[in-house]
């Protein structure tokens, strides 16, 4: 199917870049410039918040014990829970703490971006797709609107696709060392999954696909077992040695 | 939830083959299609055109010996399907054909959740392989998923090329 994109915005918060494509009535007005600066005045409270790469955020304050968490805004708690919650369900390779440093950038990122995207969604008429970094959140305005087309990269090769997805209303997340190399270790032993190159996930919401991306990576020859028992999500893990393995 | 979508879907076109084999004179194909339908098990016909009752048993949908018995079908007809038990809990549907063997309503009477809206967002597509790897330009995308593209690596991903192609 052929989709149209009537407009395309880009700006980098968060040391990422964040894509924005929109279609439809307000896909190129004054609402669309306003839902996008709000968009990206969430991304950047939620890194005033959450960066960890800032020593003046909440979470580096409360990882050095200077804030408890009841000191900081209350979606630090939210996230939290988030994270402690993927760490029971990954038997502890997720985990938001790693050698007694707090990090929960892995819950962050889809749930920042899942936030980010309500004042997009609130354009009458207009379908949206909202990326930070190749992890995505997808609106669709109505039953008759196409689906937005999501190209999946090739971990071995990152200038071409390996497959592609129709989503009209859900996220996409994808997590591997493509271009970052160490991001991303199992916290249960600190090393680096092997056997696994990229786990992409599809499912309702991007605060759970990141979450479960990460988590199924961090998991490594496990990824795909472990995505099988995580009904309402379609996966895509993609093995070391190249091969393919479809989940769900 | 996508599965069950699927396997209402798939519980469609079965009963599609089950009216198509129902209205159509007997021949191997049809013969060889109902027991697709049987083995949806449907268990209760309110009206039928007067060929074999589908897949209320075995016996009845395999021999096809009566299905060519009439072929002028009677009025519209309701099929209330088994329920059946999936992964995510019962799920049952409802169909009503008209005199032709066309459907004119499909009435789910169970979902697993409960929660229509849910099974709706939860269909998701499976990501599809492509054959050859293909380029961003070639395959009509829309966005990239790819491992966490930081700033720096932004102006060599496949995501800038999309965003400089189509600004």
């Amino acid at each position: 199917m052929t989709t149209a994109v009537r407009a395309r915005y880009v700006e980098h918060v968060m040391g990422m870049p964040i894509s924005l494509a929109l279609r439809g009535r307000h896909a190129d007005d004054a609402a669309a410039r306003e839902a996008w600066a709000e968009a990206l005045a969430v991304l950047r409270e939620v890194d005033r918040v959450f960066s960890t790469y800032r020593d003046d955020s909440f979470v580096s304050r409360l990882g050095r014990g200077e804030l408890t968490v009841e000191e900081c805004p209350p979606e630090v708690a939210e996230v939290l829970e988030l994270g402690e919650r993927a760490r029971r369900e990954s038997s502890g390779a997720f985990d938001v703490r790693r050698r007694g440093v707090l990090d929960p950038s892995g819950v962050v990122k889809g749930w920042a971006v899942e936030r980010a995207a309500a004042p997009l969604r609130a354009l009458p008429g207009t379908d949206v797709c909202l990326s930070a970094g190749g992890d995505m959140v997808c609106h669709v305005a109505g039953p008759d609107s196409p689906e937005w087309r999501i190209g999946i990269e090739n971990p071995h090769n990152p200038t071409a696709l390996l497959a592609t997805v129709p989503v009209r209303n859900g996220a996409v997340a994808t997590s591997g060392l493509a271009h970052r190399p160490g991001h991303v270790v199992d916290a249960r032993t600190g090393r680096v999954p092997d056997g696994v190159a990229s786990v992409t996930v599809v499912g309702a919401d991007l605060t759970w696909a990141d979450i479960d991306a990460t988590a199924a990576f961090a998991l490594g020859a496990d990824a795909a077992r472990w995505l099988a028992g995580r009904p309402g999500r379609t996966a895509l893990v993609v093995w070391a040695d190249g091969r393919t393995e479809l989940v769900g | 939830m996508r599965r069950i979508v699927l396997w209402l879907l798939s519980t469609l076109s079965a009963v599609v083959l089950l009216f198509g084999y129902h209205t159509s004179t007997s021949g191997p194909a049809a013969t060889a299609q109902a027991p697709v339908g049987a083995s949806l098990a449907t268990t209760s016909t309110t009206t039928t055109s007067g060929g074999t009752d589908p897949g209320t048993d075995s016996s009845s949908g395999s021999s096809g010996s009566t299905a060519s018995s009439s072929p002028t079908p009677a009025a519209s007809s309701t099929v209330t399907g088994d329920v059946a038990q999936t992964r995510w809990g019962p799920v049952q549907v409802q169909i009503t054909t008209d005199g032709s063997g066309t459907i004119t309503d499909v009435e789910v009477l169970q979902y697993p959740s409960g929660n229509h809206e849910d099974d709706q967002i939860n269909a998701y597509a499976l990501p599809q392989l492509v054959q050859a790897t293909l380029d961003a330009q070639s395959a009509e995308i829309d966005m990239v998923s790819g491992a966490t593209v930081t700033s720096e690596g932004y102006l060599q991903s496949l995501q800038s090329a999309l965003d400089q192609a189509k600004a």
